[in-house]
């Protein structure tokens, strides 16, 4: 079990508390030059890698960038012409909202569950708890492209055991060659499946460790004073859980918001564009279609969508407690 | 708690744990089954004659040695350069004080979060601009730049744990700063090294979006681009053998995460391993 109680930090430690520098090494080691050479192999390093591409696809989202720019070199400025045109084009705004839908519905189920299964992990013996706790790592540690290879095979049509496992329920008829690829709400469904499955737990095993930390007595207390099991876990455990509960959830909205190897391995967008969120718009757009310069546009748009929410997740996670 | 209490918490856990086994069950089930047993109406829940054929058919597809060497030397630059790289930035950021830390951190932070897209495809472009799209190079760069931020952030952790007397005192022997890290910190902090290592280890052999759009030539892919375009020619998709395959490829992840589970949780929240 993780011991860490503190989300951001690793080494399972307590909140770091580091000891106020005295007065004199304070002012001694503003002097002193090791931060600047400690940290400019990492500086560059990640300036060129991060900071350069992030400028570059900006400057690019302002040019004709197409397929013909690959081989020839050649592309024009054209302003603020790309951010124009998808402004205008309906299937940006589409999938824009499915995003969002799909985000929702996504987050959504994985916090629920997640929730339940950290609760129901502070009620289990030892054994059980370890169980669980492994079951929780073997889920979370499978790679995506393996256990999206997973899911096509458990949802094929014919072969598959989910489509097996329907029919002997027999309440929807013959569903042996059920086509979950082609159907957008069968689609969204095992998408949205896999990505709970994947997602739960991280959510279960962050919040157990912060659930595992409220003190016993205030529990115990609501009980004395005639409170329900729920009312219990309602009034006192949430409320101690609360800025954990939202790191989880703002963390969450942004892995799923981002979410493109399982849609593109499951359905790739299909069918049409039902399943094409703004991660597999961008890369249609951009690798697709290879309007490169189109595609950079809407990737801007994305970021600068997303960026609010980063801001509100650093921002919690100062508040948390967190010493930068 | 009641004896009922636990009782319904114990059946509670065996359903969770049947459900979510289950995916993980049927690739290792179907992994070990004959052909004709993959494909039946009535699924068999246990391999009624178990066989290795798939694994072989799997190791023995032409490119597999190939791309697995890709990816294991693209995965140990990247890891080799995010923890070297990483431990003096964290360094830096954990052990001394000075104007602009807690921007870096916030960038640092803020990089993690970014979509996926947003650094492929510029990196796409310019690579292609310089031919170097399809080359280890340019792989590399690209998990750095995804793996280099969280390394920073997860080793920063352990060097904040480590109590300021343990430096303060090797610096009253008269050490210099260098000979304080390298001999007195860098040793301390090295299970936070082997944690990063293998985050490292995780987020690029699982990569697939930057190596299935910068590679083209098959002899270049790595194993997650061999594995989500695994098919058989002569029959279709054979799905024993995609399950051996991916049997194969999850396997060392799933190891390293039990390997590291203390610590799962603090690397994911710093973005390490992307659901």
């Amino acid at each position: 079990m993780p011991a860490t109680t503190v989300l951001p930090d690793a080494a399972g430690a307590s909140p770091p508390t580091p000891p106020p520098p005295t007065h004199r090494s304070r002012r001694r080691r503003r002097r002193d030059p090791a931060p600047l050479w400690l940290l400019s192999p990492a500086g560059l390093v990640l300036a060129v890698v991060t900071l350069a591409p992030i400028g570059f696809l900006l400057f690019t989202s302002f040019t004709d960038y197409n397929q013909r720019t690959l081989f020839t070199g050649r592309y024009a400025y054209v302003g603020l012409d790309q951010y124009s045109r998808l402004l205008a084009d309906p299937a940006f705004w589409a999938s824009l909202l499915r995003t969002v839908l799909f985000t929702a519905a996504m987050v959504a189920g994985s916090v629920l569950i997640g929730m339940g299964v950290s609760h129901l992990l502070t009620r289990l013996g030892r054994i059980w708890r370890y169980t669980v706790t492994v079951v929780l790592i073997v889920a979370w540690a499978m790679p995506n492209v393996a256990s999206s290879l997973v899911w096509n095979w458990l949802f094929q049509p014919g072969y598959g055991i989910v489509n097996w496992a329907l029919d002997q329920l027999g309440i929807f008829g013959d569903t042996t060659d059920l086509n979950w690829a082609q159907d957008p709400a069968r689609a969204y469904l095992s998408i949205w499946l896999l990505i709970v499955w994947q997602a739960v737990p991280f959510i279960a095993l962050t919040l157990n460790a912060a659930e595992t930390q409220v003190p016993p007595e205030y529990q115990e207390a609501a009980r004395l004073d005639g409170a329900g099991e729920l009312a219990v876990y309602r009034i006192v455990v949430l409320n101690h859980l609360r800025p954990t509960l939202l790191l989880v959830v703002i963390l969450s909205v942004i892995w799923d918001y981002n979410v493109f190897n399982q849609i593109w391995l499951i359905s790739r967008g299909g069918p049409g564009d039902a399943t094409a969120t703004l991660g597999v718009f961008t890369y249609q757009t951009a690798f697709v279609g290879f309007q490169v310069g189109r595609g950079a546009a809407v990737s801007v748009v994305t970021t600068l969508l997303l960026l609010g929410l980063t801001a509100l997740y650093i921002r919690n996670l100062l508040r948390s407690g967190e010493d930068l | 708690m009641t004896h009922r209490g636990r009782r319904v918490a114990g059946t509670l856990a065996a359903i969770f744990c049947l459900v979510w086994l289950f995916p993980v069950y049927w690739m290792v089930n179907t992994a070990f089954k004959p052909r004709p047993e993959v494909m039946t109406a009535t699924p068999h829940f246990l391999p009624a004659h178990p066989t290795l054929d798939n694994f072989v058919t799997a190791v023995g597809q032409p490119q597999f040695l190939t791309n697995l060497r890709n990816s294991v030397v693209v995965v140990t630059l990247t890891v080799v350069a995010s923890v070297v790289l990483g431990i003096f930035a964290a360094a830096a950021l954990s052990r001394f004080r000075f104007p602009g830390r807690r921007t870096i951190m916030v960038v640092i932070l803020a990089v993690q979060m970014l979509p996926g897209t947003a650094l492929l495809i510029p990196m796409f472009v310019m690579f292609n601009s310089i031919d170097l799209l399809g080359t280890y190079l340019a792989l590399v760069l690209a998990y750095v730049a995804t793996v280099l931020p969280f390394s920073i952030w997860v080793m920063r952790g352990f060097f904040v744990a480590v109590p300021a007397e343990v430096e303060q005192a090797a610096q009253l022997d008269g050490a210099s700063t260098w000979a304080v890290l390298t001999r007195v910190l860098f040793p301390l902090v090295a299970p936070g090294v082997v944690a990063t290592g293998i985050f490292a280890f995780i987020a690029a052999w699982n990569d697939y979006l930057f190596a299935y759009t910068f590679l083209q030539d098959q002899s270049r892919y790595t194993l997650p681009v061999w594995l989500a375009s695994f098919t058989n020619p002569h029959t279709g998709t054979d799905f024993g053998g995609q399950m051996a395959a991916s049997v194969l490829f999850s396997l060392p992840v799933v190891g390293f995460f039990l390997f590291i589970q203390r610590n799962l949780v603090a690397g994911m929240s710093a973005g390490a391993v992307k659901g």
